[in-house]
């Protein structure tokens, strides 16, 4: 156990092999963050006092200038021993819920799409968490990877998640050949979750971004005080990735407040409309994009164009937006 | 037809810093002087809402870093040059007439 003091701030423990940024949230400070990996960038602090050892030098989410100036990735560093550090907390990333780690029993699996499968894990305390979250998975001494939910908050502890096969991949390789009975679970993190709010949503999801706006669309269905349709934009390289509006509808729940649109990149479109996910979302939203508030999960590319139709484009404000990128 | 917006004196940038344009109904600008060139650019960060104007330049690399997350912007071209930042900043065409920027267009 070693001290972590905020220039101009609170001093708060980091428990042994804690990352910086996962003591500060731990105790509830905005430390500013997305990705907890070490591409995205944006949890870049300066080392003041005493020193951290640095989980991956060549972190992308650094840059030369970075480095040049002695920042550090607040999610790559951890302290040896007590430390200074310096950084612009933000009160909009608050840990709603703070994130802990605790131990989760492998209870069930099964597959959603060809190379989709839910892993359902589940801990002794209640399943705490905002939809559209994600937690940090690890086996003991092997690969942690972040991986989204796809169920909501519960009594029970069951926490789900729709992990996509990587071929190759260490952690899913490890998943989908030779489940283990239980893992690390660490979370909740993420600022991409479900707000309150008055227009109907859009949700994009790509491959494994499925996951996330499962949960956001099941956190609408289960609140009894939200009205909201959901728009559901579901964008596959194959009609094979696409279960089916029936398959979601039974997946989701919202019943007639679900408008579920599949579309397909490749040319095996099995009959579904044929496109990338921002070309379904322009066609759909066309004339009316203010009316919607909007959630997106998916690979780079397709975020890349999101974002480049609904802030560039559209110009709509950053905070209708809530994306969920993948590093 | 073209028209010219005064925004500042040369005079009100010091060199190495920058000046925030606030304008009724439209998103503010900021004013950069690196070593005597001038750039005009928008001044609200593509990654979040804050403002450049008050960021660190780097004149060596006519960068200006955001002030909350540190990324980076080349103040010549707007591209992104350091992360979170992914969208390229909006740069303004201006004219500099006797000691004074006007924004054109």
């Amino acid at each position: 156990m070693s001290e972590i003091e905020i220039e101009g701030g609170p001093r708060v423990p980091c428990a042994d092999g804690d990352t910086l940024l996962a003591a500060g949230l731990r105790a509830g400070l905005g430390m500013p963050y997305e990705c907890n990996a070490g591409g995205c960038g944006t949890c870049k602090v300066e080392v003041t006092a005493g020193s951290i050892e640095t989980l991956w030098p060549d972190a992308p989410g650094l840059s030369d200038r970075d480095r040049r100036k002695g920042r550090v990735l607040a999610c790559q560093s951890r302290p040896v021993g007590d430390c200074r550090i310096r950084l612009r907390l933000d009160p909009a990333c608050v840990p709603p819920v703070p994130p802990r780690r605790q131990r989760a029993r492998l209870i069930g699996a099964a597959d959603i799409t060809r190379d989709i499968r839910e892993f359902r894990f589940a801990t002794e305390a209640p399943a705490a968490f905002l939809p559209g979250q994600y937690a940090m998975l690890s086996v003991d001494g092997g690969p942690r990877r972040a991986y989204s939910l796809s169920n909501i908050a519960n009594t029970a502890g069951e926490w789900h998640f729709q992990i996509r096969r990587v071929p190759g991949g260490a952690m899913t390789g490890w998943l989908f050949d030779a489940p283990p009975a239980s893992v690390e679970l660490d979370g909740p993190f993420g600022l991409a979750h479900l707000r309150p709010g008055t227009r109907d949503i859009v949700c994009v999801a790509g491959g494994s971004g499925l996951a996330p706006m499962v949960s956001i669309a099941r956190g609408i269905a289960a609140d009894p005080n939200d009205g909201r349709r959901v728009h559901f934009i579901h964008a596959g390289r194959a009609a094979a990735d696409l279960p089916g509006a029936g398959w979601a509808e039974a997946l989701i729940g919202l019943g007639a407040r679900l408008d579920y649109r599949p579309v397909v990149s490749g040319d095996d479109t099995g009959g579904l409309p044929r496109g990338f996910a921002h070309e379904a979302l322009a066609a759909f939203a066309a004339g009316r994009f203010d009316d919607f508030d909007y959630y997106c999960a998916g690979p780079p590319m397709m975020m890349q164009a999101l974002e480049a139709l609904l802030l560039v484009e559209q110009g709509l404000p950053a905070s209708r937006l809530r994306f969920d990128r993948f590093f | 037809m073209n028209t010219e917006t005064f925004l500042c004196r040369a005079a009100d940038v010091p060199d190495g810093g920058a000046l925030k344009i606030e304008r009724a109904g439209r998103p503010p600008l900021a004013v950069f002087n690196v070593g005597g060139r001038f750039f005009v650019t928008d001044d609200t960060c593509t990654h979040g809402e804050a403002s450049l104007s008050e960021g660190e330049i780097d004149a060596d690399e006519c960068v200006v870093e955001c002030p909350w997350h540190s990324g980076a912007f080349d103040l010549a071209t707007g591209k992104p040059c350091g992360a979170p930042c992914t969208i390229a900043l909006k740069i303004h065409a201006f004219e500099c007439r006797d000691g004074a920027l006007y924004l054109l267009g």
